[in-house]
């Protein structure tokens, strides 16, 4: 059971990571946003969306972690994270573009980390 | 890999406002700190406020600043662009202060705020970003006093050559001469 729940939260790292190094190479590159890092925006948006329902469930099932005002402040905004940078990233018509969808990236995986620290049962 | 490359246009690499461009990612990076110091710091006035009370009143007064950064960078007109620069600069005085306060005086700091230790728990992202904030903000005031002096100039020129003609040339940077005149003395 405990690997079945950390798979989630270290897929987000990896895939918040790998997207992260692949927009900073776009930028790099001196590349607009694109339709295959929006579509890895995409993947990573189900990704947290799951990793949402997962801990939503625990709760359900009546375990609470110490500062629950504070994990469910990051449920909520969890969701928001790459959309909001998708909308922002495609106003911009310039390599700034993806730069703002690697910093999605990076805050995805560091979201995880604090989300083990606020309840440590959130394996990663 | 067929991502359509940036187009090569001089006038489309000229960012034409402070949220374009690095601006863009600069702004993401000021609502991302605007939204997790003032919701970190609303969380823990209403659930813990005695434990630290120093602390969290730092991380609420943290927050309001990255909230005026984040919005008046993002509207980047020309009073807009003053309390950004205003804004940064508190921020960054206030990275400064309280880093160095939170490393003199521990105990005033049972918990962290954003700005402890120089922003350490985040990345030292906070004490970076007012830096490049004021970086990015000081090529748009030299970049309104150049257009300001090619105003003038232009208008010195069209009088000298008479009347109306002055006044044609000026129309092309109406909207430009407009943001140098609104900048006032900066």
């Amino acid at each position: 059971m405990s690997s079945v729940n950390g798979a989630v939260p270290t897929t987000i790292i990896i895939a918040g990571l790998a997207l992260a190094g692949y927009a900073l190479l776009m930028t790099a590159r001196n590349r607009r946003m694109s339709v295959p890092l929006l579509a890895a925006v995409g993947v990573l948006e189900i990704l947290l969306l799951v990793q949402v329902g997962i801990i939503v469930a625990r709760l359900a099932g009546g375990e609470r972690p110490a500062g629950l005002a504070t994990l469910i402040g990051y449920l909520i905004a969890m969701p928001f994270i790459p959309v909001a940078a998708a909308f922002w990233g495609l106003a911009e018509r310039s390599r700034w573009g993806p730069a703002v969808i690697a910093v999605a990236g990076l805050v995805a995986a560091v979201l995880m980390v604090r989300l083990h620290q606020i309840w440590p049962v959130i394996h990663v | 890999m067929s991502e359509p490359a940036a187009p090569p246009e001089p006038r489309a690499s000229q960012p034409d406002s402070t949220r374009t461009g690095p601006g863009r990612l600069l702004v993401a990076i000021y609502a991302l700190f605007a939204l997790s110091a003032s919701a970190r710091a609303g969380v823990q006035i209403a659930t813990k406020f005695g434990h630290a009370p120093v602390a969290y009143l730092l991380s609420a007064f943290a927050g309001m600043v990255y909230i005026l950064a984040t919005v008046t960078l993002a509207v980047g007109s020309p009073a807009a662009r003053r309390i950004a620069v205003l804004s940064c600069s508190v921020e960054l005085a206030g990275v400064l202060a309280v880093g160095t306060w939170s490393l003199a005086d521990p105990a005033t700091f049972p918990d962290a705020t954003v700005w402890s230790s120089y922003g350490s728990g985040y990345g030292f992202v906070p004490l970076v970003l007012p830096v490049f904030g004021l970086l990015w903000l000081r090529r748009w005031t030299r970049r309104a006093r150049t257009l300001r002096t090619t105003a003038t100039s232009a208008e010195d020129a069209g009088e000298a050559a008479g009347g109306g003609a002055g006044h044609g040339g000026g129309g092309g940077l109406g909207h430009s001469a407009e943001d140098v005149v609104a900048d006032g003395r900066t």
